[in-house]
């Protein structure tokens, strides 16, 4: 993949995050609050709450690089799912209090506005477009990949939510990975 | 198990995109580590959610990297100190195992060999005490034979001596002819009791069918006086012998002879 040539350095860069080493939070940072930012406003939905959201997550990586594993994947791969979690456990405390009891909206067109509005600002030109590949997707799978992974939804909750069968649910997510598999393979 | 069919199930799609519960995750975890096909997918599926969430990129606002470097500490790039990686603090735990590894190994292999030595030791002494009791039982066996020979000479002793201190007794010297030149003998006779005994003093020995036979002459005519071995105690004749001009003996066959062979007729003494 086009990002991974960007990672050539990897180990050297973990090695200077476990030294602390400033130079190498600043291209961290660089390189992968965007990333970061965009999948937790996604999910929360409110701008200065994806901001205290991603201040607390880069702390958090910052406090727990020991525990990152290169042998179990990517150091980005080990900050996205830091970053999910953080931001999926923040939503459903926010659930959980009757004052907030927002659902979380999938509607495709304010995912839209919000694409729209910083399509200008993506840090990497050579990303395939969302629209593009979005517009790819079929868009009962792509609802679902949402709901779950930006939603935090399990199989049962998706499957309520959509008024499905738990089955279709699992058979539609494996449909959907495989073709987002595709998408990017091309 | 069916990697195909695994792969199918669409598991590792919802580990990708995060739907899985924690013990999916480490069992999908675990299957990874084992099975290269299943580790392929994944990693190829993972990489399609974060190449998905990456379409999602937006810049954050600029303040807010100054935000969080506030709260970081640094070190001090040119005074950097070199950490010891995890791998290196976990090292003197790791090296400390293979040593009470060894030293188990050794302890219980010397106490097997203890026990080994002991063990030797013990079937040493077993042996040599059952040694020794088998030639005590054989010494204890012999000087029971020797007691009960002892005893048996001892009651003939006896005998002879009571029939000897009876008035009247007489005892009688043999000498040996020309065929037992050596030959001498006792004879103890006492007419009142007609008991009669022996003393041999040399004889010589005979074969296992043969034996010595005393005879008394009464008018010229042998009588059986009982038979007798070469042994030198005193042997008491088990016949009476009221009267005798003569004793004699002979060599017959071992139970004695109803008349004398005159031609191993080796001693005769007439009574004085």
């Amino acid at each position: 993949m086009k990002r991974q040539s960007s990672l050539v350095s990897e180990s050297v860069l973990i090695e200077k995050l476990v030294q602390r080493d400033q130079k190498a939070f600043h291209w961290l940072y660089d390189q992968y609050s965007p990333a970061l930012y965009g999948v937790v406003l996604r999910i929360v939905r409110d701008e200065e709450h994806a901001q205290d959201l991603v201040q607390d997550i880069f702390v958090k990586i910052w406090k727990n690089l020991d525990a990152y594993d290169s042998g179990k994947g990517r150091l980005f791969t080990w900050m996205l799912n830091v970053a999910r979690n953080t931001a999926i456990d923040a939503i459903r405390a926010q659930k959980s209090q009757p004052s907030a009891a927002n659902a979380i909206r999938t509607d495709e067109d304010n995912v839209h506005v919000v694409d729209r509005q910083h399509n200008t600002q993506q840090p990497n030109p050579e990303h395939i477009g969302i629209q593009e590949v979005v517009g790819q997707l079929r868009p009962d799978r792509r609802q679902l990949i949402d709901l779950v992974y930006f939603g935090g939804y399990t199989h049962e909750e998706a499957a309520d939510e959509l008024n499905l069968p738990l089955g279709t649910v699992k058979t539609r997510i494996r449909a959907a990975l495989q073709e987002l598999k595709q998408l990017f393979k091309s | 198990m069916n990697l195909e069919e695994y792969i199918a199930s669409g598991i590792l799609d919802s580990y990708a995109i995060g739907a899985v519960s924690d013990q999916e995750v480490r069992e999908v975890n675990c299957l990874a580590s084992i099975y290269p096909e299943i580790r392929q997918e994944l990693d190829e599926l993972m990489l399609s959610t974060e190449n998905y969430a990456l379409l999602h990129s937006i810049e954050p606002p600029a303040g807010l990297k100054d935000r969080i470097m506030r709260q970081l500490t640094f070190e001090d790039a040119d005074n950097t100190i070199v950490r010891p990686l995890p791998i290196d603090r976990d090292m003197p735990a790791d090296a400390t195992r293979p040593y009470t590894y060894k030293t188990t190994w050794m302890v219980a292999a010397a106490a097997a060999l203890a026990v080994l030595f002991f063990s030797y030791f013990l079937i040493t002494q077993l042996q040599t005490n059952q040694k020794t009791l088998a030639s005590l039982r054989e010494s204890n066996d012999s000087m029971q034979l020797e007691l009960k020979q002892m005893r048996t000479s001892q009651g003939q002793t006896d005998q002879v001596l009571a029939m000897l201190r009876q008035p009247g007794a007489r005892t009688l010297e043999l000498r040996g002819n020309e065929k037992a030149p050596q030959g001498d003998m006792l004879v103890f006779w006492n007419p009142s009791t007609q008991q009669v005994a022996v003393e041999v003093k040399s004889l010589p020995t005979l074969p296992a069918d043969k034996q010595y036979q005393l005879w008394s002459l009464v008018d010229g005519k042998p009588v059986d006086a009982g038979v007798f071995d070469s042994g030198s105690a005193i042997q008491k004749m088990n016949r009476s012998v009221g009267r005798a001009d003569a004793f004699a003996v002979t060599v017959e066959k071992r139970g004695g002879s109803p008349t004398p062979s005159m031609a191993t007729l080796l001693a005769m003494s007439p009574v004085a």
